[in-house]
């Protein structure tokens, strides 16, 4: 029984392979579309797992597709490693990043709106008053309510809104742009094929991202000072370091 | 007064936002001001990521006058314990190293065991920023 199940798995690997060539080689695109029908099973598989989260099933799995698709141009045949095993992580990174992009569709109350909202301005105005960063119960007090209060609206803001990369006109920070000018200078980092490196992702940030990430890590600058020097609320300049990584992340899926 | 609160979490990014709530309110009983806080949820969210979408992740925080330990794993990524202990990673490139040198006082690696790594973060409260 075992040994027909890897009988099944080596031919159907052996396939993949034939069918890549053909793509690859001849431009067969039938082929790539094949390839597209023998594993939309797995982008299916994968997509229920982020079913229910205020996303229609099917949408999650068109995105899904396009992680495959992705998987199956960049996939190297010399690889030891099936197309399934190698397409996993990229339909993944596809759906994850769909789901950065558009928000996780939650509702949120509006009192919790309401208290992020407020959030930028306690932050700096406290830090500015007793000159370091206030804590979760210092923001309470200002705001009059609890910490508990206060680190639910900063996750809401921080992990289910949609977050542009770029500021928000009329937002907390205004609409100005310090570091437009930047342009495409080199900002530091090296640029490195080390696993554990996420430099190769730069490219895939915008030029202030990646200043912001260069003053951080490079010059270890705390973020109070980064906000000081981008003309950026510290809690916004908090959650561009952390979506810029996740971004980054995601890229080297 | 030393407490120590432990959490079992579903390594799976979905689950992020519940681990930095808890972090926070971790590190808000420390009396930890909100640039430290974020540095200690960014340094696990961070080493999470790179610790692979299956499975489940054990934390334990230890709170202690003036600090806040974090032991995490085991984690089964291969790499990541040479990525965490590799001198040369610490400098010039953005690596999971280097985010950690910067956001948290300590860390390193306490245990290996069948390709398995527990980490350990701390986080001084002295630190405040």
């Amino acid at each position: 029984m075992r040994q027909a199940k890897d009988d099944v798995k080596i031919r159907a690997r052996a396939e993949d392979r034939e069918l890549l060539r053909l793509y690859r080689e001849e431009g067969d695109t039938v082929a790539r579309e094949r390839l597209v029908q023998r594993h939309l099973p797995l982008v299916r598989s994968l997509s229920r797992r982020y079913a229910g989260r205020g996303e229609p099933l099917e949408d999650i799995e068109q995105v899904g597709a396009i992680g495959l698709l992705k998987a199956i141009d960049r996939f190297e045949p010399e690889r030891e490693v099936s197309l399934a095993t190698y397409a996993t992580p990229t339909v993944l990174g596809e759906i994850k990043r769909h789901f950065r992009d558009k928000g996780w569709a939650i509702r949120v109350p509006r009192a919790l709106q309401e208290l992020n909202a407020k959030m930028a301005s306690t932050i700096d105005r406290l830090t500015s008053k007793h000159g370091h960063s206030p804590s979760a119960g210092e923001i309470a007090a200002a705001l009059d309510t609890t910490p508990e209060e206060v680190l639910e609206a900063l996750e809401v803001g921080s992990a289910y809104t949609t977050l542009s990369l770029s500021p928000t006109p009329g937002g907390d920070d205004g609409g100005s742009d310090p570091l437009d000018a930047i342009g495409e200078e080199d900002l530091g980092f090296e640029r490195s094929e080390d696993r554990a490196s996420l430099a190769p992702a730069l490219g895939s940030l915008a030029p202030r991202e990646r200043e912001i990430l260069r003053m951080r890590f490079e010059e270890g600058l705390p973020q109070t000072q980064i906000a000081e020097q981008v003309g950026l609320s510290q809690m916004h300049v908090s959650r561009l370091i952390r979506k810029s990584l996740a971004v980054m992340r995601d890229e080297l899926q | 007064m030393a407490e120590r609160i432990a959490l079992d979490a579903p390594l799976d990014a979905a689950f992020g936002p519940v681990v930095r709530l808890i972090v926070g309110g971790i590190a808000e009983r420390a009396d930890f001001g909100f640039e430290a806080m974020d540095d200690l949820q960014l340094a696990i969210e961070r080493l999470l990521a790179e610790a692979g979408s299956d499975g489940r992740v054990s934390m334990t925080f230890d709170l202690a006058p003036g600090r806040v330990r974090a032991t995490i794993g085991p984690l089964r990524e291969a790499g990541l314990a040479g990525a965490l202990q590799d001198p040369d990673a610490s400098s010039g490139r953005l690596t999971l190293r280097r985010i950690l040198d910067i956001v948290v006082d300590s860390f390193g690696v306490e245990n290996v065991t069948d390709g398995h790594i527990v980490v350990r973060l701390e986080k001084l409260v002295a630190a405040r920023l």
